[in-house]
């Protein structure tokens, strides 16, 4: 073994990792942004607080009491709202409530009779939004503690009061279906932004760029030529998408001119935002790692597989500027929700984020070489 | 109705009818009216005369065929396929490419040699277009490419240096691909027969190995039946045997009449197929003439090699007979000789003082040897 050879190979891999500022922010920076940024998510940063709407009937001193409890648990935010009895399903439906508990007008008067009758109950109303599950399932458990609690120092463990869970939109959604509209906004993004990077990096290292620039081909129509196949394959992995998703998991679905919007929209938007990164990448190694950096933090910030409100508020801040929460939103609203409204409002954003990205990129996309 | 057959000769481009043609073995001057057809009958050789664009009517004074033929405009052997004046190109304080100038003529291949860094692929790719040059001009087959570069494209066919296609692609699909881009399509047949490619057609290209991948680049170069071809260092990290057969294609381009515009840093290469080289280094051309000229006039005469010399003061005896001689790493002596006549007094001298060697070449200088006479660094070591 040659200790010199491996010396100078050593030196010599150690000047190129120096001299290339990409592959230095890319491989020492972005991890500790990554760090910071999960971090932040899974650790007490930010301490993360699920609101939950709270309909007090009672409005007695145990019942406010009970919703205080619940609010010093630091994971609930608790917000008291005056709602009849009858409307409360609209309420949820018209205002977007992931969850909301109806404490009823006997909770005070059921605890104070159990000394009198140990067969006395009362029930709170859980309403949860399935959709949500591994939020909900925390909440769920939070509130089951409290009550738990209660019914240990009221009754010596006897279940006085009970939790009566009710699921919202008719429990007609699943995670799955939370979950699937995201991995098609995930997968366009993916697909596009990789496959936009791979024509403006290793097309243009392999002399395919500067080929094409000799043959009569213009730069128009070769980047239109990539976008049809791109949205070829858009609308191939958002077909193959939804099948799995009814077919193995029974989802419900609704196929809408929306959601066709939202496919060629989102392709346009991601393959623009592609050619952007391309623009500063020279080299495959360093457009492979800045697709990851976009995408990445994009996949998890962005909703794509649990809430938003499982984050910090500032991260939730955050996401509403990332281009895949409204994809993820536009596809939930208008292929499961069918909140038109909605999802007319997110296409709007996703298209005007397309139309900035793939302008941008398309100025930006240069054939010549300097 | 005479049909209209398309002239081979391209030193007068007739349109002729009936099948009348201008022998190509006939050397004339081609701005005189009076000029000479062959009979398609029997063959005669008949005198007419007539101006540029005019048809004359002609009748074999042999065996009477009647036809006509169209006296075209003349396109001179001298006519430029390229040319480039005081083209330059500057990075920041980096002058790449330093004001050069030079023409190809059509239906040559014209190399342009020099070290890696001198600025060949600068300067092709300002040429084809990829680069836009700091200043200068360059025009292809007459035309301004600064304006008029779309026209050129259909007329031109370009393999870049370190041109690698689509993977998963087979060598016909990749034809295909290129092939569709241009209004004047070649045969894929055809250049895959001729750059014996027939094996390989339905390979994909990731499959090839480096020669056949630059051969197939060749054949990229070559769909839209271009007029020039530009070659930018295409046997450029081959073996010398997939090098060679890279050669073999480019020779048959010329054969074929294309004109080819190489870049490369193999002195044989450019010895091997160019009928004029322009050497540039540190962007500046440094020489410009055919191999046999430049070698006349920049050469060292010829090269004696005494191969394995096992006499130590073979040099000194050498050099005191007043001759150049150097020692090789490998033992070898080489001594430099203008006239060949001189061989024999060599041979003479080391009768003379008994030196023993295990044989004698003799060769003549080359390029290596120009660019060394006129950087004062070997080519080869240059790239290193």
């Amino acid at each position: 073994m040659n200790a010199g050879i491996i010396w100078a190979s050593f030196k010599a891999d150690l000047q190129s990792f120096y001299r290339s500022k990409a592959t230095l922010f890319w491989t020492l920076l972005f991890p500790i942004l990554l760090i910071l940024m999960f971090g932040a998510i899974f650790s007490g940063v930010g301490d993360a607080e699920y609101e939950l709407v709270v309909v007090d009937y009672d409005d007695s001193d145990m019942s406010v009491m009970f919703t205080e409890i619940l609010n010093d648990t630091d994971i609930i935010k608790t917000n008291v709202k005056v709602i009849e009895e009858e409307n409360i399903l609209s309420y949820i439906k018209n205002n977007d409530i992931k969850r909301l508990i109806v404490i009823p007008d006997d909770f005070e008067q059921s605890l104070n009779t159990f000394y009198f009758d140990e067969n006395v109950t009362t029930s709170i109303k859980f309403y949860f939004d399935q959709s949500e599950q591994q939020t909900n399932s925390i909440i769920r458990s939070v509130i089951s503690a409290v009550v738990i609690e209660l019914n240990k120092n009221i009754s010596g463990g006897k279940d006085i009061i009970l939790i009566d869970d009710i699921e919202t939109i008719s429990g007609e959604f699943e995670f799955i279906d939370f979950f699937l509209p995201g991995m098609i906004g995930f997968t366009i993004m993916q697909t596009c932004i990789y496959g936009s990077l791979e024509r403006n990096t290793k097309f243009r290292k392999d002399g395919i760029l500067r080929k094409l620039l000799t043959t009569p081909i213009t730069r128009t129509e070769w980047i239109l030529s990539k976008m049809l196949f791109q949205l070829f394959l858009s609308f191939v992995s958002a077909f193959l998408i939804i099948v799995i998703g009814i077919f193995l998991f029974g989802l419900n679905i609704h196929i809408s001119l929306l959601m066709f919007i939202l496919i060629i929209a989102t392709s346009f938007l991601f393959t623009g935002m592609g050619m952007v990164i391309g623009r500063f990448v020279k080299d495959e190694e360093s457009a492979g790692m800045a697709g990851g950096a976009v995408t990445f933090p994009m996949m998890f910030l962005a909703g794509t597989f649990f809430p938003l409100e499982q984050m910090p508020e500032f991260l939730q801040t955050i996401a509403k500027v990332l281009p895949l929460y409204y994809v993820n939103e536009g596809f939930r609203n208008a292929m499961i929700y069918l909140k038109t409204d909605d999802a007319i409002f997110h296409s709007v954003i996703v298209l005007i984020f397309a139309i900035i990205f793939f302008l941008t990129g398309l100025i930006l996309t240069k054939w010549k070489e300097d | 109705m005479f049909e209209e057959i398309p002239t081979i000769e391209s030193i007068l481009p007739l349109k002729i009818y009936n099948s009348f043609y201008i022998p190509s073995n006939i050397k004339r001057d081609i701005f005189m009216m009076e000029r000479t057809v062959k009979c398609p009958n029997c063959g005669n050789t008949i005198t007419t005369s007539g101006s540029y664009g005019e048809v004359v009517k002609v009748i074999c004074p042999y065996c009477s065929t009647k036809g006509k033929v169209t006296f075209g405009y003349p396109i001179s052997s001298d006519e430029s396929a390229i040319e480039v004046s005081n083209l330059r190109k500057e990075y920041g304080d980096l002058v790449a490419v330093n004001n050069i100038s030079f023409k190809v003529k059509k239906g040559e291949v014209f190399a342009f040699l020099g070290p890696n860094g001198a600025g060949k692929t600068t300067t092709v790719e300002m040429i084809e277009s990829i680069r836009v040059p700091t200043a200068g001009a360059v025009k292809i087959l007459g035309n301004d490419i600064s304006s008029s570069f779309d026209q050129v494209k259909e007329r031109i066919g370009v393999l870049p240096q370190e041109f690698h296609s689509f993977e998963r692609l087979t060598v016909r699909e990749t034809l295909e691909f290129f092939q569709k881009m241009f209004k004047n399509r070649a045969s894929i047949n055809e250049i895959i027969a001729n750059l014996d490619l027939k094996d390989q057609e339905n390979k994909l290209y990731m499959n090839l190995s480096g020669g056949l991948k630059q051969r197939v680049g060749v054949a990229i170069s070559l769909v839209n039946n271009p007029e020039i071809v530009f070659l930018d260092e295409p046997s450029t990290g081959l073996d010398p045997k997939a090098r060679r057969e890279v050669w073999e294609v480019i020779a048959g381009l010329r054969n074929k009449g294309k004109t080819v515009f190489l870049t490369t840093h193999y002195m044989e290469e450019a010895e091997y197929l160019a009928d004029h080289v322009a050497i540039i280094h540190k962007g500046n051309i440094i020489a410009e003439g055919s191999v046999e000229e430049l070698i006349r006039k920049f050469g060292e005469g010829s090269i004696l090699d005494i191969k394995n010399c096992k006499t130590e003061d073979a040099i000194d005896a050498l050099k005191q007979s007043g001759f150049n001689a150097k020692q090789e790493d490998n033992g070898d002596i080489e001594v430099y000789i203008e006239h060949k006549e001189r061989v024999l007094e060599i041979l003479s001298i080391l009768r003379h003082e008994a030196i023993d060697y295990d044989a004698i070449d003799i060769r003549r200088s080359n390029l290596e040897e120009v660019f060394l006479h006129l950087t004062g660094a070997k080519l080869s070591e240059e790239d290193e």
